[in-house]
């Protein structure tokens, strides 16, 4: 069956490349592209099917629990235009055409240097010969840095100015996950790419976990009365675990919660909060008014304009402060 | 766990391909997309297994001793040393972004073309040490020696040029333009014949006054062209107009057409004159018999690039087409064909079946029937 299913799907894939991509990249001259583009359309294509999925899970478990009344959609169109924009590939292909040649002057730069990236499989060989294995470790290993990016676009001035978008949202539901301004989503890329060059690319040929990663992700920010139980709140990050760093006193005061898939590392640097019963409204008081409420292109420039202003310490609306305790 | 890891795999590799029916080659393919190399059981026509690999696999040379695969996982920057008879993994060798690659025809240079750091590096080919590096402008693609190992011309995917690299004074002696894209590269007979994807034409290169010919025309998206082991024919690839084009090796003139959807990319020929292609964008690899245009397929994993044919018959080597008249042309030109080893054809004797492939009238454009049905396929005429 699944044969079946991953052959349909590259056929699809082939369909679509064959009759529309390629003789446009052909007329205008870009053919030597062809092997990212037809990459480019698997992203598509999987992009998709991850819509799909998450909103097939998140959808009726927002309105089966709902924690707070969404009666007026417009509030999260403008999130469902990000989902779109990121994981149909539209703002991935934009960078990588940006790109494609300060990567290729760095890594020309790189292999120069005499460095060449290793694999977390050359420090664990047995992960060779178990590729799926190598891929949770992956996981595990970009999940620590993404909790530390995370508490970092909480701590200085200039990041929260753009993180701030995420969290302005009032109306918190699975769509949330990918509001991020572009700058923000270019220091990620940063950020993963420098640990790509010290710890190397995880593999990318498991759909199916990419796929529950990516409904982990937005679940987390599902407007869902949902937790995980004393364990489950331990081991995996939950709508209500996560909604309380979305929380209106989380945003630029408390600071709780930074995890993105596993709550240890909450844990370990005591930012955890496991109480089962909080599920706070969402949003950040002090966030101007386009991010609340403004749509993606006037988001995006006000995130511009804050930057500028933070840098320029003319910025009010202050980052996180880490609690002594809870 | 580590300790045994390594044997298990080894084991059970060797285990799969003395499953397979005695005498039956074996086809490596190397799955780009999948981070894996497909095992395929040449008669059976199944993939016997899929071998991990780091992340991305496109081509595979052998060693001029024809002992040993050498194949590029480029974005695991690492080569990986095979033995093409088990299957079993050598060694492998950390090495910056192999993406093509190829060793020279005197078997002292290793020459590898990074598409994604623009750079072309040359190694000693016995210590894999990096003797030189040289930055190129865009998309170094495809690289092809002269048969005396002087030169090694390299394809400019981005800025549409051949590039030129003097091998004993390791530093690149001229670039010279030559269309849109060219991907594809060989010698032959004193040529260069090179593919432009952004447009119908093979060109051909003299690469002593650097002037630039139309060779032959297939379809839109030209690729790469492939010498078969016989010196009569060559192969050409086209990806637009999807489909594989055979070329008389004397006039450079078109014989026949073979449509062949999905993209064809690399092409290895077995020892009955059998064409093992790859089908870049539908995860296959085709089989095709050029001389009645019958076509197979196998499904293999994600955007198949490199392919190699392992024979595994009396007397014949993984090199077997180096003794053949076709060795004269490709990426790797002999000056001429080597002397046959103990148990092999002489050299200039092809096998029989391909001595005795009927010679077929030109024109003919081969169509298939039925997508991905297995043949035979039906024959049109092309007029």
């Amino acid at each position: 069956m699944w044969e079946w299913l991953s052959d349909k799907y590259d056929l699809l894939a082939t369909w679509i490349f064959e009759t529309a991509i390629q003789p446009a990249l052909y007329s205008l001259g870009l053919m030597d592209w062809a092997e990212d583009a037809f990459t480019w359309v698997g992203f598509f294509l999987f992009g998709l099917v991850q819509v799909a999925v998450v909103y097939a899970i998140c959808r009726p478990l927002e309105a089966w629990r709902p924690v707070e009344p969404h009666q007026d959609r417009r509030f999260i169109r403008t999130d469902i235009l990000y989902t779109l924009l990121t994981r149909l590939g539209v703002l991935p292909l934009i960078g990588f055409v940006i790109f494609f040649s300060a990567d290729a002057w760095l890594a020309g730069a790189m292999a120069d240097s005499g460095w060449i990236p290793p694999n977390l499989e050359e420090f664990f060989p047995v992960l060779r010969d178990v590729p799926w294995l190598a891929m949770l470790v992956y996981i595990v290993v970009i999940d620590f840095f993404e909790y530390w990016r995370h508490r970092f676009q909480h701590t200085f001035g200039w990041w929260w100015a753009l993180h701030s978008i995420h969290h302005a949202q009032q109306h918190m539901s699975f769509w949330t996950d990918d509001r991020n301004h572009i700058l923000d989503d270019v220091l990620q890329a940063a950020w993963l790419g420098a640990l790509a060059v010290l710890i190397g690319v995880p593999p990318g040929q498991f759909p199916v976990i990419l796929t529950v990663l990516r409904v982990a992700e937005s679940l987390s920010h599902a407007n869902t009365r949902i937790h995980f139980g004393r364990l489950g709140e331990r081991l995996f990050v939950s709508p209500r675990f996560h909604r309380l760093h979305h929380g209106v006193l989380g945003a630029g005061a408390t600071g709780r919660n930074y995890a993105v898939l596993f709550p240890v590392w909450d844990w370990v640097f005591g930012t955890a909060n496991f109480d089962r019963e909080r599920f706070p409204a969402t949003g950040d008081p002090e966030a101007p008014q386009a991010y609340v409420t403004g749509g993606w292109l006037r988001q995006q420039w006000e995130g511009v304009r804050q930057v500028v202003l933070a840098l320029l310490g003319r910025r009010r609306n202050l980052p996180a402060r880490v609690p002594e305790g809870d | 766990m580590r300790r045994f890891a390594r044997p298990i795999a080894v084991l059970s590799c060797a285990a799969s391909l003395l499953a397979a029916p005695a005498r039956a080659d074996i086809v490596y393919v190397l799955n780009s997309g999948e981070a894996s190399i497909s095992v395929i059981d040449a008669r059976e026509r199944t993939e016997l297994r899929r071998m991990p690999v780091l992340r991305e696999v496109h081509h595979a040379v052998l060693t001029p001793d024809g002992s040993t695969l050498v194949i590029g996982d480029s974005g695991g920057n690492e080569l990986i040393f095979m033995d093409p008879a088990t299957g079993e993994i050598r060694r492998r060798e950390r090495i910056s972004n192999p993406y093509h690659l190829e060793y020279s025809p005197d078997g002292r240079f290793l020459v590898v073309a990074s598409l994604r750091r623009d750079q072309i590096d040359i190694y000693d080919a016995g210590t894999l040490q990096l003797t030189a590096r040289f930055r190129q402008p865009d998309k170094p693609s495809h690289v092809a020696f002269s048969p005396d190992s002087r030169m090694v011309y390299v394809t400019l995917q981005g800025t549409g040029e051949v590039a030129a690299v003097d091998l004993t004074r390791k530093e690149t002696v001229w670039t010279v333009p030559v269309g849109p894209e060219p991907a594809g590269i060989i010698w032959h007979r004193g040529r260069l014949l090179i593919g432009l994807m952004g447009s119908d034409e093979f060109v051909s290169l003299n690469p002593e006054t650097r002037e630039v010919t139309t060779a032959f025309r297939t379809a839109r998206g030209a690729h790469t062209v492939f010498p078969a082991p016989d010196g009569r024919y060559l192969y050409a690839t086209a990806r637009v107009e999807s489909g594989v084009w055979q070329i008389d090796a004397n006039t450079l003139e078109v014989v026949r057409r073979f449509d062949v959807a999905g993209g064809p990319d690399c092409i290895a020929f077995d020892p009955d004159g059998r064409l093992w292609m790859t089908l870049r964008w539908l995860g296959r690899v085709a089989i095709l018999d050029p001389r009645d245009g019958t076509m197979d397929h196998v499904r293999v994993g994600r955007s198949p690039h490199g392919i190699f044919v392992m024979p595994r018959r009396e007397g014949m080597r993984a090199d077997f087409a180096s003794i053949m008249p076709g060795a004269v042309s490709g990426y790797r030109p002999l000056p001429s064909p080597l002397a046959a080893r103990s148990g092999e054809p002489a050299a200039g004797h092809p096998p029989p079946i391909i001595a005795g492939a009927p010679v077929l009238a030109p024109g003919p454009v081969v169509t298939p029937a039925r997508f991905f049905r297995r043949g035979p396929w039906r024959v049109e005429d092309a007029n």
